[in-house]
């Protein structure tokens, strides 16, 4: 298979697989939470650090969150495998662009002010 | 508001943004945070949060067809990704420094923009396009490609020309998006298309496969800093993959055409209602 129909192939597999899954989790999560009415987090607001410090670990408000963390780290796993297959086919160009938009999503994340 | 009803309301207003987003060609987005605004009261800044996760969404899972059919030129897209990313980050950290009232003026006047811009979409059938060769960045980056065009049952063969302008204005594009929660392919397309030489498929195609990126990295920076409503989000993203899958069906027994000509007023009334709101009526 050539590098081009590798790529396509990876790219539009990670792309799939994240999109059923997240609306999967998304939709349980929702299910759960106006069943059960248990809305434990405060003003529905999303925090990542209460993700990890908050209590029950099943809480529909958990799977809700899981659901938006997997649909936003399919288009960054798409860079990454991106990086991957521009470094087997020695792109030097394209494995620094791909790299630094890598970089930039990540630095998102964790230079979000607040 | 009771909670199950609420969550009702935003999976209504999402789908049918979704089914037109999707049916006229551009993200759902656009009319969907108008209308959360206004009939569910939401802050902007809530509204836009969700709105940009549900482009998330939409685009990665429109991107597996397009990817699919070879549309798609996947070099392009990651190198104006650099800039429409670093833009997105800008405009994201950009929202948080702004009041309600300016963030409604300026998406007022984006609407108004994207209005401006279908009608004279609807007016022109057929974009004149010429093949234009590589220029000296494009030529080193090997961005050119080559697309199946079905219509005109051949392979076309196309370069990319003003690199650097394209560039810049992707950043914009990634700034626009980042602060108001769209997809922001409004302004890539065109800018790839008549800037760049891109065919216009090839524009759209590619467009989309960025906005995934892009949205992403505002996304984060949203949800850092507390933007992300889950009870409004949940049923948005839901709502518009839904009516994304709906749109792409039904676009099939109805005119491009008229639709347009109806959004185009929607566009208008909405773009004017937020400027109005922002500015204090």
């Amino acid at each position: 298979m050539s590098s081009l129909k590798r790529m396509e192939a990876l790219v539009s597999g990670i792309l799939r697989a994240g999109v059923l899954l997240s609306a999967a989790l998304i939709f349980l999560g929702l299910t759960m939470m106006v069943v059960t009415g248990d809305t434990t987090c405060p003003n529905g607001n999303m925090d990542p650090a209460w993700l990890i410090n908050g209590d029950p670990f099943f809480a529909p408000s958990h799977i809700l969150f899981l659901g938006f963390l997997v649909l936003i780290s399919t288009p960054v796993l798409r860079i990454a495998a991106s990086i991957y297959v521009y470094v087997k086919i020695h792109d030097n160009a394209f494995t620094t662009i791909t790299t630094i938009v890598l970089f930039v999503l990540v630095v998102s994340f964790t230079l979000g002010i607040g | 508001m009771y909670l199950p009803l609420y969550v009702i309301y935003a999976f209504i207003i999402s789908l049918g943004s979704g089914t037109l987003g999707a049916m006229l060609g551009m993200g759902g987005g656009t009319i969907m945070v108008p209308l959360l605004i206004f009939l569910l009261k939401v802050p902007i800044h809530i509204a836009s949060g969700a709105s940009i996760i549900a482009v998330v969404a939409t685009s990665s899972a429109a991107a597996v067809s397009y990817v699919k059919e070879e549309m798609t030129n996947m070099r392009l897209g990651m190198f104006l990704e650099l800039a429409t990313t670093i833009g997105a980050v800008t405009g994201a950290f950009m929202i948080s420094v702004m009041t309600e009232a300016t963030l409604r003026i300026i998406f007022g006047l984006s609407l108004l923009y994207a209005a401006s811009t279908m009608f004279l979409q609807s007016r022109k059938m057929e974009r004149s396009w010429a093949q234009r060769p590589n220029d000296a960045i494009a030529d080193r980056l090997h961005l050119g490609g080559h697309y199946f065009d079905s219509a005109r049952n051949e392979s076309i063969n196309y370069g990319v020309s003003n690199t650097p302008i394209t560039f810049i204005i992707s950043y914009v594009a990634g700034i626009v998006s980042g602060l108001l929660g769209i997809g922001g392919g409004g302004i890539k397309v065109p800018a790839m298309n008549a800037v760049g030489g891109v065919p216009m498929k090839v524009a759209v195609a590619t467009s989309n496969f960025m906005i995934g990126v892009t949205a992403a990295a505002s996304a984060l920076v949203y949800i850092r800093n507390g933007y992300c409503d889950a009870f409004l989000t949940a049923p948005v993203v839901l709502g518009t993959l839904a009516g994304a899958f709906i749109g792409a069906r039904l676009i099939r027994h109805v005119r491009g055409v008229d639709l347009k000509k109806i959004f185009v007023l929607v566009l208008l009334v909405l773009g004017l209602r937020m400027i109005l709101s922002g500015v204090g009526f």
